[in-house]
């Protein structure tokens, strides 16, 4: 409680800011973090072993549109304080906000289930069977939300992030790829007619711009009880997650480029077990530890969504609703928020026990779908409580940030609708 | 008994029951104990219409019955005291002072009362949620028919504090009134809860001393964002309000731009002070102790230094010790308030003062400190430096702080809550 009298030298002042700095890092950076998750990796791993380098832009492109709409989110949290799911309710009435938390909810917990299966099919490659890892990684998870200190818990899931970061660049560069041309094809868009090349379009920009990141990064912010003044750092923050997010989706696509496509290995992209048989793939060429980095990094990155959606979901449910917003939380203070938080792990973990791998394929494709119904609707709200003048204050969107948040979200809907009709006429 | 839900957009009708437009809002005049009804938002082609409560003769859940044909369209002037329920109320943030903690509206009651219609509660439970998504019925049908209930919480108007966000578009400064009545403690607790800005409306509507416990009583990362965010002249205020020895600590937590110029604003004692304070070692005696202690010359009688008490006003925790200082203000006897009051009313102090009085030094650890309040049973020990000069006191409240866990360990209960800069 009692705090260092005099911390008045030049150095402990030093110290103080870069403290104040770092303490504003830390919304963006887990954000972007979290987007890589099971499916971001899996969906970047496909495009990469299918498409080679082509797909490459897209990373860029989505990246670019990911740093304005997490932006816009930070900025709400930092005028208002309050997160985008009690914004909606107050602006926008019940109705929308129940109808956002409900699909949100749903669509996060196939992303749960996502995140189980990520986490078996990493552990598979060491031989550890299914139930087991989804056991253990649903215990650890749940532990870890209910006990730890959330202090403690950030910087884990920073370490973490870093982590797949770390894993992911050395095992781009134990596949001796072409770093030329991945350089040119992040920059000179390669574009196909075909029509599985815009589905993975698609599926790499879904899986980066999500409701529930949206929902995440302003609710963090709020509660961080980051203010106006932060704003520079804020934007600092969030730009280093969005161009983290992209690095680690850059050498994941470069790594499978060069391993898998390049070597012409055939994956069948449509299996369930995809990622397993692209980590093995790697294997031949980039030697077997770049199999073993690849699997690390998958299971650290289905963790720490695993950690980050359903925290993000009980958050969003409670803040909208009403429910116990407590200091100190516990048990028994705050039985919705840990009785939500529980009950999607354990949901989802059930879900990947008891039904075949193929069914929570479907599972998950459907879960991508409706987040993809739901991301306009929340990107809309976003804009538009963006530009209230009275809401905002000084942070109000100028002309520019609204004209690219606009032509922004104009592109998300197009390719949300495409993604929705082309699954419809599939089926 | 009439909810805010059920009435908006329903059909207003005039005179001959001509359907003239619909509810669009509501409007009370708060400050009453049950805020009456004063007015209602017509919405009317596309625009909305102010009509005062007295030309309108019934409302309830079929809609609203004017008592004119003609409607006078001159322009609405809303009151300094008036809010409108739906645009200022409904799904926004309150504060439930009997339950200490930030709620939102679900809905409104209106009941009767004494031939007007007030705003008596806010519903905040379950059912409201259900009423407002228009599932109410089928949903209590459905939880009959397993034998449930449907949960119902409503908190008395009396109970509520609107947070200042809420009403900010109606520029009304908050009493909070209900606040300013709360435990310290408690009031530290809801305003943790409230987004910054709303903070910084609360603490800007109480009085410096309300201000500076309820201060007081919060994680030393809050005291630091609220203070940087006041007024630096305020803030200064509300530390001169707080005990020395917390103040030091909160000062020494601030920025260095704000700590100067919140330090330059306070009366110069005060500030003077709290500087000395900060020189002190954070674990030692000197980092603990507060200056605010009542020290006589050993030459007064006893009722000389009952005079010179209630000339001081010492606070509570402070005026059980009594201590005696020689003419280089050096510690020479200590004197317990009842001593002083059993003593004869002329006898010098030094007759029947305690003349070996316990006392720590500056640089004693807060252990040692702990030690000895609790090995004398003592309320508060001295505080004396090298030379045997008097300080400062330690109390006991302050001593026992030592004893405690830090609260640091917070559960994962936002987010992720703050980080950074808080966990020095």
């Amino acid at each position: 409680m009692k705090k260092p009298a005099l911390s008045l030298t030049p150095r402990a002042v030093n110290r103080v800011r870069l403290a104040a700095i770092l303490g504003v890092l830390g919304p963006g950076l887990v954000s972007g973090f979290a987007d890589n998750d099971a499916g971001g990796i899996s969906t970047y791993s496909v495009a990469g072993s299918k498409f080679g380098y082509d797909l490459l832009w897209v990373l860029l492109a989505s990246q670019i549109v990911l740093f304005f709409t997490q932006e816009v989110g930070a900025r709400l949290g930092l005028a208002t304080g309050q997160g985008l799911a009690g914004l909606v309710r107050e602006r926008y009435g019940v109705r929308w906000a129940t109808f956002m938390i409900c699909t949100m909810l749903i669509a996060n917990v196939g992303s749960i289930i996502a995140e189980f299966a990520g986490c078996g099919a990493a552990l598979s490659l060491f031989n550890i069977p299914d139930w087991i890892a989804a056991l253990l990684a649903g215990t650890v998870v749940i532990l870890l939300l209910t006990r730890g200190s959330y202090g403690k818990v950030q910087y884990l899931f920073v370490a973490v992030g870093l982590a797949v970061s770390i894993a992911y660049l050395i095992s781009a560069v134990l596949a001796h790829p072409n770093w030329g041309l991945a350089a040119s094809s992040l920059v000179i868009p390669r574009l196909s007619s075909s029509a599985a090349y815009w589905v993975a379009v698609v599926a790499t920009v879904g899986t980066t711009i999500t409701p529930w990141g949206q929902a995440f990064i302003q609710s963090y912010v709020a509660d961080k009880r980051l203010g106006p003044e932060d704003l520079v750092g804020e934007r600092l923050d969030v730009g280093l997650g969005a161009l983290l997010t992209n690095l680690i989706g850059a050498f994941i696509v470069v790594a499978c480029a060069a391993a898998v496509y390049s070597a012409g290995i055939q994956v069948d992209t449509n299996s369930p077990d995809a990622v397993q048989q692209i980590a093995g793939a790697l294997t031949p060429l980039a030697g077997s530890g770049a199999t073993v980095l690849f699997a690390i990094g998958l299971l650290a990155a289905s963790f720490l969504g695993l950690g980050v959606v359903p925290l993000t979901s009980a958050y969003a449910a409670c803040e909208a609703f009403g429910w116990e917003t407590g200091v100190d939380w516990r048990w028994r203070e705050a039985p919705a928020f840990y009785g939500l938080m529980i009950f999607f792990v354990v949901f989802a973990g059930l879900f990947v026990l008891v039904f075949p791998k193929d069914s929570l394929v479907q599972l998950m494709l459907t879960a991508q779908m409706i987040n993809c119904i739901l991301l306009p609707f929340v990107l809309v709200f976003v804009m538009r409580l963006s530009a209230d003048k009275k809401l905002m204050g000084p942070l109000v969107s100028g002309r520019f940030l609204l004209a690219i948040g606009w032509l922004g979200t104009a592109l998300l809907v197009v390719l949300s609708l495409t993604l929705v009709a082309t699954s419809f006429i599939s089926v | 008994m009439l909810y805010l839900s059920q009435a908006i957009g329903r059909p207003v009708r005039d005179l001959h029951g001509e359907p003239i437009g619909t509810v669009a809002d509501l409007i009370v005049a708060i400050g009453d104990r049950y805020p009456p009804v004063t007015g209602i938002v017509v919405k009317t082609n596309g625009r909305e219409i102010f009509l005062l409560w007295g030309s309108v003769t019934s409302l309830d859940a079929g809609g609203a019955t004017l008592g004119t044909s003609a409607i006078d369209i001159s322009k609405f002037q809303q009151r300094p005291n008036e809010i409108r329920l739906k645009q200022d109320l409904m799904d926004r943030q309150i504060v439930d002072i009997d339950g200490r903690k930030v709620v939102r509206v679900n809905d409104l009651r209106l009941d009767e009362v004494e031939g007007s219609l007030h705003l008596v509660a806010v519903d905040v439970g379950p059912s409201g949620l259900l009423r407002r998504l228009g599932i109410e019925g089928p949903w209590r049908t459905l939880a009959h028919g397993l034998h449930r209930d449907v949960p119902e919480r409503y908190i008395d108007w009396e109970d509520v504090d609107p947070v200042e966000r809420t009403i900010a578009s109606v520029k009304l400064r908050v009493p909070h009134k209900g606040l300013a009545e709360l435990h310290p403690a408690d009031l530290a607790t809801i305003i943790d809860q409230l987004s910054r800005s709303d903070r910084v409306g609360v603490i800007a509507a109480l009085d410096d001393e309300a201000a500076a416990d309820a201060i007081g009583e919060m994680e030393p990362e809050t005291q630091v964002d609220i203070l940087e965010d006041l007024e630096p002249a305020r803030a200064a205020d509300i530390l001169e309000e707080m005990d020395p020895d917390e103040a030091a600590d909160l000062v020494a937590d601030l920025s260095n731009e704000s700590r100067v110029e919140i330090l330059g604003l306070m009366e110069k004692d005060e500030a003077e002070e709290v500087q000395e304070l900060m020189t002190y070692g954070e674990e030692t005696a000197g980092g603990i102790m507060t200056t605010e202690f009542v020290a006589v010359p050993a030459t007064l009688t006893a009722a000389q230094t009952i005079d010179r008490l209630r000339e001081l006003e010492p606070t509570a925790e402070t005026i059980y010790y009594v201590y005696v200082t020689d003419a280089e203000n050096c510690l020479v006897g200590v004197l317990s308030l009842r001593d002083l009051i059993v003593a004869k009313p002329n006898t010098v102090i030094s007759k029947f003062m305690y003349d070996e009085p316990v006392a720590v030094r500056t640089d004693a650890s807060q252990n040692e400190v702990t030690g000895v309040v609790a090995r004398y049973n003592l309320l508060a020990v001295p505080v004396v430096d090298a030379d045997g000069h008097l300080e400062g006191i330690v109390t006991v409240d302050d001593a026992i702080d030592t004893l405690l866990p830090q609260p640091s360990k917070r559960r994962l209960a936002r987010l992720f809550g703050r980080s950074g800069p808080a966990e020095r």
